[in-house]
């Protein structure tokens, strides 16, 4: 279900301040606007204010100062169910989400307030467990299930609600190399299909090779905002919020100086560039070597 | 000297037909750095456990063969299920993924005391005992605070700290890096590292991704649904791409950067005499690469 296109930012977050109860100010003054079918990454080191920014989205959390339009409407105005048609948020912690007994009742749960009914909501609810490939666990306590397995449940009870955007906070940690891909096929796949996605996410290499833009978020402020690429070229702003370079990126930039280029931020397109650069080096030395004009000629 | 003796180890679960591990052979040294790797469900949590004793002393299942600890006892090698879990507890010390799971008290250093208390030592020498712990995971500062108002990368420090006051010869760690952020991440791991370098405690620990692991460990094992796939030091184990693949476990950047040069046609092949090593750090990548240009 993507959003109306309306011309308007999906998402506009203007001067957003939040004060917790205890006193900490865990937002300082945010703004940023989020279109439609974006795909985003926010990062950023523990306490930074990543979590409290998005759970401003869908109304988790309201504005101590400042304003959260969602598709131009002020969502301290709107009541948490309405938002949560169109915000699907997955926690960090699976355990802070799941409460059935049985797991296609907890991921019926979200669509059933939706309305839905009979086999409606069994295919819904049967093509997000496949999607996140728990479908023999359909009958089971999802206590039994492993963590990792727990987070995909979390992840399946958003999906059945197929809201126009979806946040995952930390979607891939505790997950294992292919269930992390898996988990990002499916979001790239929903990103395609429309769906405006945002995560959050300490992993750069995640970050590099699925967000088409980045938030930079560091004691309660959006540092930067820009798409992954320029981040990784700001090093020192990026250590310096805790965080730090995909190994690829690192390489990458070492080896520019030496005109080694990979724009595709792949060590296979590095490598090709080594290559390349290797032999006409080997090339140049050769005609060198083989020059009866003397080096002073061949500089 | 060995300090854990894995022998025809099989362990099932209750109530599942295939055993989650399986006739698993394993020998680790006294002083060793390992990392135990493989995919989810592959049986690292597993056989953490059956090392910590949590199998069989509080895990139901069906348990054959052994695991052999070297010296946890003054008569000499014993199995790990006929050690005592208190006794177990001042030898081998675990850590888990979820700091916040394993933290009991308000304050710090209570919760250093906690485990001190706990196996009844001597009230008169637990000062010290918890400032050489805080002090060797690099929290000494943070001794009075609240534990509910720190980072995850100082919780999961404070849960090292607890379980090094019993001065135990191994640690055993599954995945205790996922929950933290970069810093926290290498606060842990930098711990780790000097606690088997300046101290000879072994370490075993389970995690998805080595990246960070590779340049500090002696070896690496990949479990395949409770088998043991492939294991020895970092730069052999990478020198086999399609296992890591068919395991569904990453192969780091810097060695995927060496197989891919070779793929280029710039390096000979790895297992070649006059091949370089694998690289395991972005730095002797960049020193590799560097050579070839």
């Amino acid at each position: 279900m993507p959003a109306k296109l309306t011309g308007r930012p999906l998402i506009e977050v203007r001067q957003l301040k939040h004060i917790y109860r205890s006193g900490g100010e865990a937002l300082k003054g945010i703004a940023l606007t989020i279109d439609a079918g974006e795909m985003i990454a926010v990062v950023g080191r523990n306490g930074a204010g990543k979590t409290t920014l998005t759970k401003h989205f869908n109304g988790l959390l309201r504005p101590t100062t400042g304003t959260v339009l969602l598709d131009g409407q002020d969502t301290a105005k709107l009541p948490v169910a309405q938002l949560a048609r169109t915000v699907g948020y997955v926690f960090q912690n699976p355990d802070h989400q799941i409460f059935h007994e049985r797991l296609f009742d907890e991921i019926a749960f979200g669509p059933r307030n939706l309305g839905l009914r009979g086999d409606e909501l069994t295919t819904r609810v049967d093509s997000a467990l496949k999607a996140v490939d728990l479908t023999d666990y359909r009958d089971r306590d999802p206590g039994e299930l492993s963590r990792g397995q727990r987070k995909r449940a979390a992840l399946a009870s958003v999906l059945a609600m197929e809201t126009a955007v979806i946040i995952l906070d930390e979607p891939t940690s505790g997950q294992d190399y292919q269930e992390s891909e898996q988990i990002m096929a499916i979001l790239q796949e929903l990103n395609r299909r429309g769906h405006t996605i945002i995560f959050i996410t300490h992993d750069m290499e995640l970050v590099q090779e699925h967000a088409c833009r980045v938030l930079l978020i560091d004691d309660g402020k959006l540092v930067i905002d820009s798409p992954p690429r320029e981040l990784f070229r700001q090093e020192q702003a990026l250590t310096s919020a805790g965080l730090r370079l995909p190994p690829t990126a690192e390489l990458e930039q070492r080896l520019a100086a030496f005109g080694i280029h990979s724009d595709a931020g792949t060590v296979e397109a590095l490598a090709a560039s080594i290559a390349r650069r290797s032999s006409q080096i080997t090339a140049r030395d050769s005609f060198k070597e083989n020059c009866s004009g003397g080096a002073a000629a061949c500089q | 000297m060995p300090s854990i003796t894995i022998e025809n180890l099989t362990f099932s679960y209750p109530d599942c037909s295939s055993p989650a591990l399986y006739e698993v052979n394993l020998t680790i040294e006294a002083g060793e750095f390992i990392v135990i790797t493989g995919a989810t469900g592959a049986g690292k949590s597993t056989l953490l456990r059956c090392i910590n004793g949590v199998i069989p002393h509080f895990q139901p299942g069906t348990l054959q063969g052994n695991v052999w600890l070297d010296r946890a006892t003054p008569s000499g090698r014993v199995p790990v299920a006929r050690v005592s879990a208190p006794q177990l507890a001042r030898f081998i010390g675990s850590v888990f993924d979820d700091p916040e799971g394993q933290i009991v008290s308000p304050i710090v250093e209570e919760e250093i005391a906690f485990g001190l208390e706990n196996t009844g030592v001597d009230p008169a020498q637990m000062d010290d005992r918890i400032a050489k712990a805080l002090a060797d995971c690099g929290i000494s500062h943070l001794r009075h605070r609240a534990t509910s108002s720190l980072s995850g990368g100082q919780k999961q420090r404070v849960a090292i700290a607890a379980v090094l006051a019993l001065a135990p010869k191994i640690l055993v760690l599954d995945e205790p890096t996922s929950e933290l952020d970069p810093d926290g991440t290498e606060a842990v791991l930098k711990v780790l590292f000097e606690l088997n370098k300046n101290h000879g405690i072994t370490i075993i620990i389970a995690e998805q991704k080595v990246t960070l692991l590779a340049p500090l460990c002696d070896r690496l094992v990949l479990l395949e649904k409770g088998r043991i796939a492939l294991q020895g030091p970092p730069r052999k184990v990478f020198m086999h791409p399609y296992i890591f693949a068919k395991l569904g476990v990453e192969l780091p950047a810097p060695a995927r950067l060496a197989h891919a040069l070779v793929q280029a046609g710039v390096l000979p092949p790895l297992d070649s005499p006059d091949a370089p090593p694998i690289p395991l750090t972005v730095e002797e990548a960049f020193t590799l690469s560097r050579q070839l240009l």
